[in-house]
C-alpha cells in the first residue's frame, strides 16, 4: 500500500511552473527523499500533498485519502506529521501552549520523550525562541501524536550539527519502527544519510526516482589533487574519470632554495566514478601536495547523469566554481 | 501500520466541530479585549461625568446649539438632542464611540483572523492540523466574543452606574436592550472584517479595506437619509442599530437586529467558502 501517490501532479503559478507533471509513490515504512536543488519545485509538491494548495492538474493521494478533496484529507490527518520548511508559531505564546493546542486537536501520545529528545524550551514565549529552537519545537509537534506518515519540509534546517545527528539517529530507529516519511532537502549527504529511496526534482520535473543505494554508486566523488610537477590530464585518463581540469602553477614555496627541484604544482580536480583501488594505485605514483576526496556535491550529481538539458549546465559549474574557492586548502582524505 | 489507511470502502471520519482553536485563539484576544474594555470604560466615564457642566452650562438653550452644528454633522453622528443625557449618550457615546469607534476595532479584529496567520507564515501549520478551513475560519471568528462580551457587559455597567452618580440616571434596561441589539451589529463589523481577512493575505491591507469599507458604509448610510440616494443607505450596518430610538423612545428594532445577524451568518458563509477555495501562499 503506498503512503502517498502522486499522479501527474501540476502546478502552474503562471509566471514559473513549479511542477510539471509529477508521478511517483511512496511505499508504506519507505523513508523517502525528495531531493533538489533550491527552487526545483521540493516544497510546491510538499504544500500541494498537505492541501495548502490545489494542483493545477493532476492529483495525490496521502494515506489513501484525496488531497483536493478536503473533507477526505482531515479524516488523514490526525495521523499525518507535518514539518514545514520555515516553521512559524504564534509569537506571544510559549512553546508549552503551542503544544498544548496542538495535543488537544490531534493527541500527544509521545510528547514526553520527544522533548527529552530535542529539548526545545518550553516556558518562554516563542518570540525569544532563536531558529533552531523553533525548528526543535516543530519536530516536536510533527511527531507527538505518533503519526502513520510524517511529511518534513528541510527538517535539519537550522540545527546544529549534534541536533542533526540526533535527528539522523532517531529517524533511523523511527524507520525501524516502520514508520513512512517524506523529506524534502537539497543536501545529497543528508538524504543518503536517512532515506531508502529517492526522487530528485529539477526545474519542476521529476527526473528520477531510485534506490539511496543505486544513486550513491552512480553519483562519485569529487577528487582534488595537488602534485608536484607538471602533470597532464592524460596522468588520469582512469575508467569513471568524468570533467578532469589539470592546471600547473609555480609553486611559491621552494623559490628561495633556487635548487633545480621542480617546484611547479599541478592542481587537477575531477569526479571519479570509477573502482577506487585504481585510484589509489594512481595517485600513489605521484607525489601528493594535497588531496581532497569528497561526496559528489549535489549539483554535480545532476549535471552527470540528469543535466544535460536547457542551459542548466551552466548554472551547474557556477556552483562548482564558488564552491572551489570557498574551500581551497581543505583536506579530509 | 495498525488501522486501515482509509481505501476507497472506507467513509471518511467526518472531524466533529472542536472549540480547542477557539479557546487558544480567545485567550489570545484576552489582552487585546480587556485594553478596549478599559479604554472604552474610560471613555463612556469621561462622557457622563463631563454631562453635567455641558447641561447646566448651557441651559434651555442647549438645542439651540444643535441648530448651530452643520446639518451634515448631525446626520452622520446621528444628533437628534442634547437636552437630555439619553439623546447626549446616544449621540456622542453611542454613535461616534460605539457604532463607529467600536465597529472600527471589530473590523480590525475580524481583518487580522486569518490574514495574519498566512503573512507570518503560520497558516500552514494550522492547517497541518485535522481541522477543516471551514472550522478554522469558525472558531477564530468565535474568538471575538471574548472582547464582545467584555465590552457589553462593562460598558453598560458604567453607563448605568455613571449617569446615577451624576444624578441625571437613565433607563438601565434601554441601556442594556441597545448593547445587547448592538451584539449583532459589531458581529457583522468583525465579519466583514473576517472576509477581508481571506482576500488579502496582507494583515494591513485588510483591516484598511474592511475599517474603509465600514466607515463608508457609515457615513453613506446615515447621509443619504432623505436623498435620492436613500436606498443605498440600506446595505450600511449602521443603519440598523440605532441608539436614538432605544435610549430615547425606547423602540427596540428587534427585526433591524436579525437582519444584522443574517448579514453576519452571510458574511461568515463567505468566507469560508473563499477560504476553502484558497491557495494558501
Amino acid at each position: 500500500m503506498a503512503v502517498i501517490e502522486v499522479d501527474g501532479l501540476t502546478k502552474d503559478y503562471g509566471d514559473v511552473l513549479a511542477n510539471d507533471d509529477l508521478t511517483f509513490s511512496v511505499a508504506e515504512g519507505e523513508v523517502f527523499g525528495y531531493l533538489g536543488p533550491n527552487g526545483a519545485g521540493k516544497t510546491t509538491t510538499i504544500r500541494t500533498l498537505m492541501g495548502f494548495q490545489s494542483p493545477t492538474a493532476g492529483g495525490a493521494s496521502v494515506l489513501g485519502h484525496d488531497v483536493t478533496d478536503e473533507a477526505d484529507l482531515v479524516a488523514a490527518k490526525r495521523r499525518i506529521g507535518y514539518l514545514p520548511a520555515r516553521p512559524a508559531f504564534d509569537e506571544t505564546v510559549s512553546g508549552r501552549e503551542i503544544l498544548d493546542l496542538h495535543a488537544a486537536i490531534k493527541g500527544d501520545e509521545r510528547r514526553a520523550a520527544l522533548l527529552d529528545l530535542f529539548e526545545p524550551p518550553l516556558d518562554r514565549p516563542v518570540r525569544e525562541y532563536s531558529t533552531g529552537n523553533v525548528q526543535k519545537l516543530g519536530l516536536v509537534q510533527a511527531f507527538m501524536h505518533d503519526p502513520d506518515l510524517v511529511v518534513m519540509d528541510e527538517p535539519t534546517t537550522g540545527l546544529d550539527p549534534l541536533m542533526q545527528r540526533t535527528f539522523n539517529e532517531f529517524l533511523d530507529a523511527e524507520r525501524e519502527r516502520g514508520l513512512s516519511v517524506f523529506l524534502s532537502s537539497h543536501v545529497l549527504s543528508e538524504v543518503r544519510r536517512v532515506c531508502d529511496r529517492v526522487g530528485i526534482l529539477r526545474g519542476g520535473r521529476l527526473v528520477a526516482t531510485e534506490r539511496v543505494t543505486d544513486l550513491l554508486d552512480r553519483t562519485g566523488k569529487f577528487v582534488r589533487a595537488r602534485v608536484v610537477g607538471a602533470v597532464d590530464a592524460d596522468a588520469f585518463a582512469l575508467d569513471g574519470v568524468h570533467d578532469i581540469a589539470c592546471s600547473t602553477t609555480a609553486s611559491g614555496s621552494g623559490d628561495e632554495d633556487g635548487g633545480s627541484r621542480d617546484t611547479r604544482i599541478t592542481e587537477c580536480t575531477f569526479t571519479y566514478t570509477g573502482d577506487v583501488d585504481a585510484l589509489v594505485a594512481r595517485l600513489g605514483e605521484c607525489t601528493l601536495v594535497d588531496l581532497t576526496v569528497e561526496e559528489a556535491p549535489l549539483e554535480e550529481v545532476f549535471m552527470r547523469f540528469y543535466g544535460e538539458v536547457d542551459g542548466e549546465r551552466v548554472d551547474g559549474r557556477k556552483h562548482r566554481r564558488a564552491r572551489d574557492s570557498a574551500d581551497t586548502g581543505d583536506s579530509d582524505a | 501500520m495498525g488501522e486501515s489507511t482509509g481505501g476507497p470502502g472506507t467513509a471518511p471520519t467526518r472531524v466533529i466541530p472542536m472549540l480547542e482553536l477557539a479557546r487558544f485563539e480567545g485567550r489570545q484576544r484576552l489582552r487585546g479585549g480587556a485594553y478596549a474594555t478599559l479604554a472604552l470604560c474610560g471613555f463612556a466615564a469621561l462622557y457622563v461625568v463631563v454631562y453635567p457642566t455641558f447641561a447646566e452650562s448651557m441651559g434651555s438653550d442647549i438645542d439651540q446649539l444643535l441648530e448651530a452644528y452643520p446639518d451634515l454633522l448631525s446626520k452622520a453622528f446621528g444628533v437628534r438632542t442634547l437636552a437630555s443625557m439619553e439623546g447626549y449618550l446616544a449621540s456622542e457615546l453611542y454613535t461616534f464611540g460605539w457604532k463607529l469607534v467600536v465597529g472600527i476595532y471589530f473590523a480590525y479584529a475580524g481583518a487580522s483572523l486569518l490574514a495574519a496567520d498566512v503573512e507570518r507564515g503560520r497558516m500552514d501549520m494550522l492547517l497541518s492540523l485535522p481541522v477543516s478551513r471551514a472550522s478554522v475560519v469558525v472558531q477564530k471568528f468565535a474568538a471575538l466574543l471574548v472582547p464582545l462580551t467584555a465590552l457589553t457587559v462593562a460598558v453598560p455597567l458604567v453607563v448605568v452606574a455613571g449617569t446615577s452618580a451624576v444624578g441625571y440616571p437613565i433607563d438601565a434596561v434601554d441601556v442594556a436592550a441597545f448593547h445587547l441589539l448592538s451584539v449583532p451589529y459589531l458581529l457583522t463589523c468583525g465579519a466583514t472584517g473576517l472576509v477581508a481577512s481571506v482576500l488579502f493575505d496582507r494583515v494591513g491591507l485588510a483591516q484598511r479595506a474592511a475599517a474603509g469599507t465600514l466607515a463608508g458604509l457609515f457615513f453613506a448610510g446615515s447621509l443619504v437619509v432623505g436623498t435620492d440616494l436613500e436606498p443605498l443607505g440600506l446595505v450600511s450596518p449602521a443603519r440598523y442599530l440605532d441608539p436614538n430610538a432605544v435610549l430615547i423612545d425606547g423602540e427596540y428594532a428587534v427585526l433591524d437586529a436579525l437582519v444584522l445577524v443574517g448579514t453576519t451568518a452571510a458574511l461568515l458563509a463567505l468566507a469560508v467558502v473563499l477560504f476553502r477555495r484558497k491557495d494558501i501562499e
